[in-house]
């Protein structure tokens, strides 16, 4: 398996074309290879099947009548393909505007979060000083709490800063939250001490080496958290609930939610029609941005 | 040393945000103009397509044109938390509609409404107690809803079985349940929904009981009577409407089940659905909800039923010089003239004269039967939820066990106990 | 840094540098910390100070010291709840580290479509709870559902209830839940498989090792910084889980899958019961944090080597 770890780094990428063994199979014991690699397939094809039939049931549900989504027994496929649900949702609803308040705010806090919580991790990690430990644990701490225990301290509190009903206070919500700073100093620790300490004896100041050296270093862990914390923003419903009254700012799951309960009778069909849409956006950039989650760069110049 | 700076302004500013939490504020916004001219802010609910709320808004700004009353649309599922976050902060409505009668008590005691009791009400108004706390009347009801037996009068001649006639007790709806089930094909006799209420409802209201008492006994034979209508098909069983999600309004409107105990809220809704073409076209009517025995059944007696009133209530920390508009318009909600109107929109108001019945059934599609009238307008409804702070910690108790009980995953005298023992140790007896 | 210095200079030296690293990482910090002290430290105290008080959100709350906690340690509900909790943390846990883990050693194979599988690993974990919940429930289902339909033509005569048994719910819920969430760790643990050198690998592999040993001496000390992030927020997460369960079964059928996050809410948002609801999350918090400390434990210990 370790041929094929996959370091696509610019500056090894010249050194692997020349250099990379086993990138062809061996002919010898080829053919138990690709037994393997045939049950692997299997394995990963079930799994991906197990994985995907929910969603499959959704995008089938989405393209039924309201009445028949939930039935007994459960079909799979609709019997009249409903393509109406969606052209539905896009002219009966406002669902334009929930996806542009969605993205800014998905984009806002990605940026404020990994900026910020990267910043803190670097001295969270790399600088010794007096209670930075019990620091730590206290930011540690705090994802402990469940949010709808402190939510109404909160709420008060930004309600009267006047910030309640604006974007900025599901901004502000999220973007400083512990988890980057956790993730982001983990990271930060399988960094060799070496390479910031010749950073060090070149001259670098500490801001330095965090930007020119951690930074690039950490693509996949940057990547990870991007992704995850654009995805969190994106499925919020409570923050959004409480905070963001006025129709013109609600995101697209609050508003979906919203639309679809003020119908006489839940419409299932044209629901599902929603959520399909809101999942399309966050597949395509993970199936996009998936290799700079497995791209690595240089690690080879680490054990040098 | 940074660490104490640090703790010290976190105390400080926890001491803030407390001193915040406990003053309430004022009701948002002013609303009083210059000229002036007044603007009552109200919570109200999926906009849309509750009509309600702005049909009386503009049927009072028509009568007096100095007042506005502006609806603050909150999301529906959680109008409670909103309401709650809201006034918390200060940020409250003017006017508090009361979605559910157990969290009245939660506002009243919060010290959030205003003592209503010199609004003048009509006779005969239903559901004023569940606003009365100690002898004070906190809100006010605009709407009760009670609940009647839906049925299906198609599949009830397909079956060949009579229809309700108003002197059934639960003994003849079960029969009635099981002979259309096995005439029918496919259709179920009965639907009941998976709510808590569809059973216990009637339970309590028909034993005259109180479940801040803590014994449950009565409910038993209600029980048992249903998981019998479960086990023998006459009705999808409980597991399968829960997981199968399966709705009221598709079940009956899609003609999957012949009858159904349900809020006349479904009224106006089945209406529109057919109207809609998303339910079947079907001829339907309204029958009194079977009886606990033969002493209330009959067009002669008064069937007793439960239902729990919407009201609404003033915010106590409203602008002075709002306060007597704002009662104006509770008073209003509360008369002939608001609950006719009320009806023609298909709404079960409070007051239930004979001239507010005659508008309910005008509405086009309502059934035109006697029985139907009668269902609709005569009847003994309790409430569904005693106005108690104790009600909602003992209704999640209650609807533990109504899960445990339909799931079959416990005996029904096991559930009985094991939730009054609960009752007693979590929430403490009177 | 020379020899010569005196024990005095050395130490006020020791101190100009303790001064200067504490700016140092004072500036660091700071942007975060400021946001997150103000957002959630702050709240999170008022929360403990409301554990002491029986404030139900509206009046004003009285001191009344531990009482709280004393009612939540004779309340049967707490204990169903908490004991659910923990039943739910000690299968969800483990099962989720291995599946994803797993899922992340195939998957960081360069074989044809594997951008596709890893996508299709996510997407569990980007489908909003709603649809998840209303899924699973129908996929679940006793008498009609797929799944039973299964097991049935396997010739299991009696299938579990699943959702709707309260014996087999939380097992279900077990499942459902780590289906979500495989695909979120995965790409916390594919991140960090770049992480190991490939030089060591080499080097095992020239020695003879075979997979296996690979793995355990090569792979996992190099993913600990990883893991034990992934496992403190696994247990945070598994001790906190409250909207998948609220969604999928309500805590039911009766209190089987009552977690403490729902009590918590249950008290404080329909019951309005705020000091008793805060007093019920600080001994949440208090669990999730000595777990936490003892995860910290080992894995400072581990890494000391």
């Amino acid at each position: 398996m370790s041929e094929t770890m996959n370091l696509v780094a610019p500056e090894s990428r010249r050194a692997r074309s020349s250099v990379e063994p086993g990138h062809r199979p061996r002919p010898a014991g080829s053919r138990g290879r690709s037994v393997g690699r045939a049950i692997l397939y299997i394995v990963l094809i079930v799994a991906a099947a197990a994985m995907l039939t929910p969603f499959f049931w959704m995008v089938m549900s989405s393209l039924k009548d309201a009445n028949s989504v939930f039935s007994v027994p459960v079909k799979w496929l609709p019997e009249v393909f409903v393509w109406q649900n969606y052209v539905d949702i896009w002219t009966r609803s406002d669902i334009g505007v929930w996806i542009r308040n969605s993205l800014i705010l998905s984009v806002a806090v990605t940026a404020l979060q990994v900026i910020t919580g990267s910043f803190a991790a670097y001295g969270f990690s790399r600088i010794r000083f007096p209670g930075r430990n019990a620091l730590f644990l206290l930011y540690v701490g705090t994802i402990a709490v469940p949010w709808q225990s402190y939510m109404i301290p909160q709420f008060i509190l930004l309600s009267n800063a006047g910030l309640a009903n604006t974007l900025w206070s599901i901004m502000l919500l999220q973007a400083f939250g512990a988890f980057g700073v956790f993730l982001m100093k983990q990271f930060y620790e399988t960094v060799p001490e070496e390479l910031s300490e010749a950073a060090r004896l070149d001259g670098l100041s500490e801001y330095g080496i965090w930007w020119r050296i951690m930074m690039p270093l950490s693509v996949p862990a940057i990547a990870s958290l991007s992704l995850l914390t654009f995805v969190n923003t994106w499925n919020d419903y409570l923050g959004p609930l409480i905070y963001l009254r006025d129709p013109e700012l609600w995101t697209l799951q609050l508003g979906l939610k919203n639309f679809v309960s003020s119908l006489y009778d839940t419409d299932y069909g044209v629901l599902f029609a929603g959520l399909t849409i809101s999942v399309v956006p966050i597949a395509i950039i993970f199936l996009l941005g998936q290799r700079f989650f497995v791209e690595g760069v240089a690690t080879s110049g680490l054990k040098g | 040393m940074k660490r104490i700076i640090i703790a010290t302004a976190g105390i400080a500013v926890g001491a803030l945000a407390l001193a915040g939490c406990s003053s309430g504020g004022n009701s948002s916004g002013d609303g009083v103009a210059e000229d002036g001219s007044l603007t009552l802010t109200l919570s109200g609910w999926s906009v849309d397509t509750t009509p309600e709320f702005q049909l009386l808004a503009d049927a009072y700004h028509e009568k007096n044109p100095d007042v506005t009353v502006e609806i603050t649309d909150y999301d529906p599922t959680d109008y409670n938390t909103l309401v709650t976050a809201d006034l918390a902060a200060g940020k409250g409505p003017d006017i508090i509609t009361q979605k559910e009668v157990k969290y009245v008590t939660t506002f009243q005691e919060g010290g959030q409404l205003l003592d209503v009791s010199d609004v003048e009400l009509p006779e005969g108004i239903g559901g004023v107690e569940s606003y009365e706390v100690d002898g004070t009347a906190y809100a006010v009801p605009y709407r009760q809803d009670s609940w009647v037996l839906y049925y299906n009068q198609a599949l009830f001649d397909q079956a060949g079985v009579d229809y309700p006639d108003g002197s059934w007790t639960w003994d003849d709806y079960d029969a009635a349940a099981e002979e259309l089930t096995s005439a029918l094909d496919g259709a179920k006799g009965t639907f009941q929904h998976s709510w808590q209420s569809t059973l216990q409802g009637f339970a309590n209201s028909q034993n005259d009981a109180d479940i801040l008492a803590g014994d449950y006994g009565y409910m038993k034979p209600y029980y048992e009577r249903v998981l019998a209508l479960q086990d023998d098909g006459a009705q999808e069983s409980f597991n399968t409407v829960t997981a199968n999600q399966l709705t009221y309004q598709g079940e009956f409107g899609t003609q999957k089940a012949a009858m159904l105990p349900m809020g006349s809220w479904f009224v106006a809704t089945l209406i529109a659905q057919q109207s809609a073409g998303e339910a079947d076209d079907f001829e339907w009517g309204i029958a009194p909800i079977p009886q606990l025995d033969d002493s209330t059944t009959g067009t002669d007696a008064t069937p007793v039923t439960f239902g729990d009133p919407t009201g609404f209530g003033i915010n106590a920390n409203i602008n002075e010089d709002k306060v007597d508009a704002a009662k104006d318009f509770l008073a209003f909600a509360a008369s002939e003239e608001a609950a006719t109107d009320l009806a023609e929109i298909g709404i079960t108001p409070a007051l239930l004269t004979d001239p507010v019945v005659e508008a309910y059934f005008a509405v086009e599609g309502s059934p035109q039967d006697e029985l139907s009238s009668f269902a609709v307008q005569t009847h003994e409804t309790r409430p569904e939820n005693p106005t108690s702070n104790k009600t909602a910690a003992v209704q999640n108790i209650l609807n533990d066990m109504h899960s445990a009980i339909l799931s079959e995953s416990q005996g029904v005298d096991d559930a009985i106990s094991e939730a009054e023992e609960r009752v007693a140790n979590e929430v403490g007896l009177d | 840094m020379t020899s010569t210095a005196t024990p005095q200079r050395a130490s006020r030296r020791r101190s100009r540098l303790r001064t200067r690293n504490t700016l140092l990482g004072w500036s660091f910090i700071l942007p975060n910390f400021l946001g997150f002290a103000t957002l959630t430290l702050v709240p999170v105290i008022v929360l403990f100070y409301m554990s002491l008080t029986n404030w139900n959100i509206f009046g004003s709350s009285q001191f009344i010291g531990f009482d709280n906690f004393v009612r939540l340690a004779s309340d049967g509900s707490f204990r169903t709840a908490f004991v659910n909790t923990i039943y739910y943390s000690v299968l969800h846990i483990p099962l989720t580290i291995i599946v994803s883990l797993g899922l992340a050693l195939l998957l960081n194979n360069k074989i044809r479509g594997v951008a596709f599988f890893r996508t299709a690993a996510f997407f569990p974990y980007i489908t909003s709870i709603v649809a998840i919940a209303l899924v699973w429930n129908l996929l679940f289902s006793p008498d009609y559902g797929p799944i039973n339909e299964i097991l049935r033509f396997f010739g299991i005569s009696n299938p579990p209830g699943w959702l709707t048994s309260a014996d087999w719910s939380m097992p279900a819920v077990v499942i459902i839940s780590t289906w979500k969430d495989m695909g979120y760790y995965m790409v916390l643990f594919l991140a960090a498989l770049q992480t190991v050198p490939r030089e060591l690998h080499e080097a095992a592999r020239m020695d003879g090792a075979n997979v296996f040993q690979r793995f355990t001496n090569v792979t996992l000390p190099s993913l600990r910084p990883t893991m034990f992030f992934v496992t403190v927020m696994l247990t945070i997460n598994s001790l906190k889980i409250f909207d998948l369960i609220l969604v999928l079964t309500d805590g039911g059928p009766g209190q089987s899958t009552t977690v403490i996050s729902q009590f918590i809410y249950r008290k404080g948002f329909e019951e309005n019961d705020f000091g008793y609801a805060s007093a019920a999350s600080v001994v949440l918090f208090f669990l999730c944090i000595i777990v936490t400390i003892v995860q910290f434990a080992w894995n400072q210990r581990k890494s000391a080597r």
